[in-house]
């Protein structure tokens, strides 16, 4: 259960200072998956990074009994200085992993299957190895609730097919909170939908009803090339 | 797994982790780098050696204590603190990649840092003295506790500057590069190299402002039994000094966490 209660949020900058969020308001249910859709801009990823405590909020709160995740995606998680592996390692370290690191290394090198890349820098891989291992190394800990940042988009074929599999086999036990602009994979892994539009949330019980909500919105500014 | 650990157990392994990360990043980043960490201060003292000797002629009495090992206790304790205070200005940008993971705070690369420093220049300083006592240079502290605790208070001065430094230089960038040239004369008002007795009492008040010439001369006193520290020398206004700048270091830090996270 993941319970937001007004949320605010804005950031600094040059132009003065926006609220990227006004006053979001919504309950996840245990082991329901969401699907975060809105345009560039609307406040999905400043939303994930507050529901991973990466940021705080600068009104309302966040309460939640379940273990969540880093936000997955294709920045941040990874050092680029370290090797894939020692990056591995680190995190299997913080998460008080003493005794299994290298069983949990061995899982992540055999998900991510970036062959000997995986002792190379990281700044060195493509956003497609940084997003396989990112997400390989995510699976490794066993949370109640994982966030994903777009760390589908740049994979190829395979790997999507992966991700979607390893999953729907934890069906029951965690659950997914992804921001995506693939409705495909919106559809097959999440039930329930957030629409992010203007600082409001609005939330749908049917992932479908939200991703329409999202095209109806965006539907008058570029008819019909959104409605794909 | 995750939920039943304490706060102090997060704390603890994220040290553990972070160590190992820095460890291998300060040891490990080319092959000469065990090299330099030995050859660094070597170079250093003999440079230091042959200014002093030439500028300064044959003219090398200082009370109490031969001038070399009078020069590389200086020189070692010196370091110890420019380095704790310097190193940690590019921890936080070096571990960026890393905040990602809430467990993981600013503080705690800077931390690692000190104690990584404060680790290495301490066995780097005992193999210096074991050898210069096998080589017959009387460099055994005569006050080993007194010793000691001069070392460990340098230490934490450094500490303390680094924790101020670290979250200044994350906020405003220039702060770092403007301390870099600043930190060059320390070396000389510090009285490193130069005995500090020399100097008028007009210009010395000014100079025992600096609390790192108090703890450099505690140390000496207690490497050397019958040197004369310089007058007003007090571990009492050294104490001071750390306290206040690692308090004000630690606010920073709790103050401009997230900020010094973000960027």
């Amino acid at each position: 259960m993941i319970k937001v209660e007004n949320l605010y949020k804005r950031y600094h900058n040059h132009h003065g200072s926006d609220w990227v969020l006004k006053g979001v308001d919504f309950e996840i249910p245990t082991n329901v998956s969401v699907g975060l859709v809105g345009r560039n801009g609307a406040g999905k990823s400043t939303l994930l990074r507050l529901i991973g405590g990466m940021d705080s909020p600068d009104k309302g709160r966040i309460t939640t009994n379940s273990r969540i995740s880093w936000p997955i995606g294709l920045s941040g998680g990874l050092q680029g200085s370290m090797t894939g592996r020692q990056n591995v390692r680190f995190v299997a370290r913080i998460h008080g992993n003493q005794g299994n690191i290298e069983d949990i290394v061995q899982r992540v090198e055999d998900f991510a299957e970036i062959g000997p890349a995986f002792d190379e820098p990281v700044k060195t891989y493509s956003s497609g190895m940084r997003s396989r291992l990112n997400f390989g190394l995510s699976l490794a800990f066993d949370f109640d609730v994982y966030l994903s940042d777009e760390a589908t988009a740049v994979g190829d074929r395979q790997f999507k097919a992966k991700a979607k599999k390893a999953f729907h086999e934890r069906v029951g036990r965690a659950s997914i909170i992804m921001v995506s602009h693939s409705e495909g994979i919106l559809k097959d892994l999440c039930q329930a939908g957030l629409w992010l539009h203007e600082g409001q949330a609005t939330w749908f019980d049917d992932i479908n009803d939200a991703i329409k909500a999202y095209h109806q919105s965006t539907g008058k500014q570029t008819k019909g090339s959104k409605t794909a | 797994m995750l939920s039943t650990r304490t706060p102090w157990q997060v704390t603890r392994s994220v040290w553990h982790a972070m160590f190992i990360r820095e460890a291998l990043a300060r040891t490990m980043a080319d092959r000469m780098a065990w090299f330099w960490m030995l050859f660094e201060p070597i170079a250093m003292i003999v440079v230091m050696v042959a200014i002093r000797t030439v500028v300064l002629g044959r003219m090398r009495s200082i009370d109490g204590a031969d001038f070399i090992p009078w020069m590389i206790t200086g020189l070692f304790g010196f370091f110890l603190v420019r380095e704790n205070m310097m190193r940690p200005i590019g921890a936080i940008d070096a571990n960026k990649g890393l905040f990602a993971y809430r467990q993981v705070k600013p503080i705690d690369p800077v931390l690692v840092r000190c104690y990584l420093e404060g680790l290495l220049k301490s066995f780097i300083f005992i193999l210096f003295i074991i050898v210069g006592t096998l080589l017959g240079v009387d460099l055994l502290p005569a006050d080993p506790l007194g010793a000691i605790t001069a070392w460990v208070s340098l230490w934490s001065l450094g500490l303390g500057a680094g924790l101020i430094f670290s979250a200044l230089a994350g906020l405003v960038p220039e702060i770092g590069k403007i301390l870099r040239i600043i930190s060059m004369p320390l070396l000389i008002v510090s009285g490193v190299i130069i005995p500090l007795n020399f100097i008028p009492h007009d210009l010395l008040v000014y100079v025992m402002w600096n609390p790192i010439v108090h703890g450099l001369e505690s140390l000496r006193a207690s490497f050397f039994p019958l040197y004369r520290p310089v007058a007003g020398t007090s571990f009492l206004y050294l104490w001071y000094w750390i306290l206040g700048m690692a308090t004000l270091g630690l606010m920073l830090h709790v103050r401009f966490e997230l900020r010094l996270k973000r960027q």
